[in-house]
């Protein structure tokens, strides 16, 4: 018993130790970036995101040090991931915004409806589908072990089926968004698509920093991508940022 | 929990079970098929081979390799990595069984295309896999793939070709940076009757940058002594350096359907109608183009505007300039916009970060295309600048130079001051829009991005989401397990509504077990009136609910009257009268010790039991 106290002890320290630390980071990187110092704010951020640890404030600004330092790529894969984690911070929207209008060239951009579906996150989708869900079967139940309830619950079990089955279909395009569709960023500031995964392999487009190209395929250390204008070609891993559809 | 824990490794368990029954199934039904000779034994080593089906082909073609594994079930093959070659596999593999001296053995075959992408010889490596636990290897093989060659115009004018193209480029003067339009002609004679897959599989460009192509109209001409039709392809160039540069051979391959052998007898044919009976013959055919040679001139070293950053084209120039009433430190947004021809995307702003008393922030640069070719359009840069203190009266001039190919001249475009009335940063004065009134995306752009966070706030280790947690999904069944489980609560409850004679039956068996608890009493407190006056009453509720009639008219006579066509049987009407007499008895003969009231209560438990066995 003694012994069980003293593993849970240390691993609520080991934690608190941790976040601690990871406080004292974000404050040192924070203080980079208040002197300008941007790429080594930046550094001190990415470190922070490589622990396997996120905030949305720490993406937040990671990405503005990344932007700052001329890293449009990775600044919008920043704001994006931010934006997976928060949906509705609309600093987050305003930012990733901001160094959106700063790239050039083609690139892929969510449609209406995709952004609206993005202003919950999946995992909200999923518990919002999960109560209506809950709610029209414990109402269903309900009706069965009340039936002098049974007109006044009729209604309300209408309105959570309904609610079911758009929550569900929304969950559904969302599940398959985030499981099968993914994002190339460009992080680099210039890059040529090639029509092959092949290093000699023809030029098929020219990609600018930031440019967010929908993922087709993967072979090995390449990446099949299109632009938002149809063009389709292949690119190195280490050119591409990848990130979940939604 | 515990429950929960049980209830589950009970499931596991019964899963395992499951598939050790499926394993035993699928053992005992090999051994049954191999009795009877289904199955192939192996007699013969394992053997794998590869072999290409032609060693020499030309730049567009592709090849087939051939795996074939003979004896086993390849694993662990790995595709070669032939710089200059791709290789895809075509289809699934196939699988024959092959008899050779009264044995069989499995031959699994897996077809890859080979698609040069560059002339030159190639060696595929060596290929290894396991089959049947042996790991084999496939000697190197050689592929030589030559250069796709435009045809002689002898060949050409004969009318021998059945599709061929034609490259050119217009002929004027070109200058580095200039965007032009080449044309390539694809030409199918008269006699192709259908053309499909076209595909490039070569577009070499020395000191040319290959952009948007576009397919023109149709067209039929003359060419030799065959009619041909011309399917011409428009595409734009960038000339990307000054001197010698070169265009092609461009090569593409492409499927053609030429009529049949037979369709000459056909009378369809004869009379020019597409025959319904022969579908003509598909055959694949390689195209090239010559090597277009082309002079490209420098800029001229001569009167270069000092502000010209390597625009070359044909340009307008449109610029405003928005709020001009406003306070040190506002945004002020310079919005320029160049339209016309040329190279767009290359065009840039002329650097202003050296601009006194003004802050300038990266702009922001949006190319709208005008043409399918992207030769012509406009590109609009949004710059936001802020004034840094009220000395400031006006935006400077803004000029904008270019390179005309067209006339071989440089050309500068020039934009007025736009006068500004800067306050100081105390005075509230209404900022207006005096420039570009109509726009309103100033107003929704933001002008810089938002200052950083200074709370890291909550942190979240990366985690599977939700919907993929299989202990989220499985806790989606409890509503509805809660559900049937009221449902079928409902359904019981609704059936003993409807059948009075199951709710009798019921409300007798409590009675019943309820009484043989004070009979007991009873006869422990040797109150013999009390015991008996409760005997009869439960043998008259027990007997009325049996005989389905009112437990207050059963009498002793009914005992033989009416339960032996229930089938009771003699020893049980024989205890039912014993204790009809015992009832009776007791009115005149009350005293009984309490060993004998408890024998009575023991017999009306059995007799009870035995009723209740009866079917009524």
């Amino acid at each position: 018993m003694k012994k069980l106290s003293a593993i849970l002890l240390a691993l609520i320290f080991a934690g608190n130790i941790f976040a601690a630390d990871v406080s004292i980071d974000f404050s040192t990187a924070n203080k980079l970036y208040a002197e300008g110092k941007f790429t080594d704010a930046a550094n001190v951020y990415g470190q922070i995101l490589g622990s396997s640890a996120a905030s949305p404030n720490l993406l937040f600004n990671y990405g503005n040090a990344e932007f700052k330092s001329g890293n449009l790529g990775k600044a919008i894969a920043a704001f994006r991931r931010a934006e997976l984690l928060a949906p509705r911070d609309s600093e987050i929207r305003a930012n990733l915004a901001f160094v959106r209008n700063q790239v050039q060239g083609a690139t892929v951009r969510e449609s209406f409806w995709q952004n609206w579906l993005g202003n919950l996150s999946l995992n909200e989708w999923t518990i919002f589908a999960a109560i209506a869900f809950w709610l029209t079967f414990l109402l269903l139940a309900a009706k069965q072990l009340r039936p002098a309830l049974a007109a006044k619950l009729k209604s309300a079990i209408w309105i959570f089926a309904a609610l079911t089955i758009f929550s569900g279909t929304i969950l559904g395009v969302q599940a398959v968004n985030h499981f099968s569709k993914q994002t190339a960023v460009v992080i680099f500031a210039q890059a040529t698509a090639r029509s092959g995964p092949f290093d000699d392999a023809q030029n098929a487009f020219a990609v600018h920093d930031g440019a967010e190209l929908s993922v087709l395929d993967r072979r090995d250390d390449w990446v099949q991508v299109a632009d938002g204008s149809g063009k389709i070609g292949w690119l190195q891993n280490r050119l591409v940022e990848i990130l979940p559809g939604a | 929990m515990v429950a929960k824990k049980l209830k589950i490794e009970h499931i596991i368990s019964r899963l395992r079970l499951s598939r050790l029954k499926l394993q035993i199934f699928q053992v005992v039904g090999f051994l049954f098929l191999a009795a009877l000779g289904f199955v192939p034994t192996v007699a013969s080593a394992a053997n794998f081979t590869a072999s290409l089906d032609r060693d020499t082909i030309a730049l567009g073609e592709q090849a087939t390799l051939s795996l074939t594994f003979e004896g086993g079930q390849p694993a662990n093959l790995s595709m070669p990595q032939v710089s200059g070659l791709q290789m895809n596999q075509v289809g699934n593999s196939s699988q024959t069984t092959s008899d050779f001296n009264g044995h069989s053995s499995f031959v699994t075959t897996v077809l890859v295309a080979v698609i040069p992408r560059q002339t030159g010889e190639f060696t595929i490596p060596a290929l290894t896999a396991d089959v049947n636990g042996q790991q084999l290897s496939t000697a190197p093989l050689k592929l030589t793939v030559l250069k796709a060659d435009a045809p002689p115009a002898a060949a050409v004018d004969s009318g021998n070709e059945i599709a061929f193209m034609k490259l050119s480029l217009p002929d004027k003067k070109i200058y580095v940076g200039q965007v032009l339009t080449a044309q390539l002609q694809v030409c199918l004679r008269d006699d192709v009757q259908n053309f499909a897959n076209f595909q490039f599989t070569g577009q070499p460009a020395d000191g040319f940058t290959i952009n948007k192509m576009i397919q023109g109209q149709n067209r039929r001409a003359q060419i030799g002594n065959r009619t041909y039709t011309v399917i011409p392809l428009t595409f734009a160039l960038t000339a990307m350096k000054s001197g010698a540069l070169s265009l092609g051979p461009f090569t593409a391959s492409a499927v053609v359907v030429l009529p049949s052998q037979n369709e000459g007898n056909d009378p369809f044919a004869q009379m020019g109608i597409r025959s319904p009976f022969f579908s003509g013959e598909q055959k694949q055919v390689t195209l090239a183009t010559e090597i277009v040679k082309a002079e490209c001139l420098p800029l001229p070293a001569e009167n270069v505007p000092a502000d010209f950053n390597g625009a070359v084209g044909d340009y307008q120039l449109t610029a405003t300039v928005g709020p001009t009433n406003l306070a040190v430190g506002d945004p002020v947004t310079v919005r320029v916009q160049i339209s016309g021809r040329g190279a767009l995307d290359a065009i840039q702003l002329p650097d202003q970060s050296a601009l006194k008393n003004f802050k300038v922030f990266p702009p922001t640069a949006k190319t709208e295309i005008a043409d399918q070719l992207g030769l012509e359009g406009r590109k609009t840069f949004e710059e936001i600048v802020t004034p840094q203190n009220s000395d400031v009266r006006a935006w400077p001039p803004f000029s904008f130079s270019f390179f005309n190919p067209d006339d071989g001249q440089y050309h500068t475009l020039t934009q007025a001051a736009v006068p500004l009335a800067v306050h100081s940063a105390g005075a509230s004065v209404m900022p207006t829009i005096a420039a570009n009134k109509n726009s309103t995306a100033e107003n929704q752009t933001p002008q810089d991005i938002l200052p950083i966070k200074e709370n890291l706030g909550t942190l979240e280790t990366k985690s599977i989401p939700l919907i993929a947690q299989p202990e989220f999904l499985a806790l989606q069944s409890l509503p509805v397990i809660a559900f049937l489980a009221a449902f079928i609560w409902r359904k019981r409850t609704d059936n003993l509504a409807n059948n009075p004679r199951l709710r009798r039956q019921r409300a007798v068996t409590q009675l019943v077990s309820d009484g043989l608890i004070d009979l007991k009493i009873f006869a422990a407190e040797n109150k013999s009136n009390e015991f008996f006056a409760m005997l009869f009453r439960l043998l008259q509720e027990q007997l009325g609910e049996r005989l389905d009639c009112p437990a207050t008219s059963i009498t002793e006579a009914d005992v033989d009257r009416r339960l032996i066509i229930l089938g009771a049987s003699p020893a049980t009407l024989e205890l039912l009268r014993e204790l009809f007499q015992l009832c009776n008895q007791a009115r005149y003969a009350p005293i009984q010790t309490r060993q004998e009231l408890a024998a009575v209560a023991a017999k009306f438990k059995k007799a009870v039991a035995e009723l209740q066995c009866l079917n009524p």
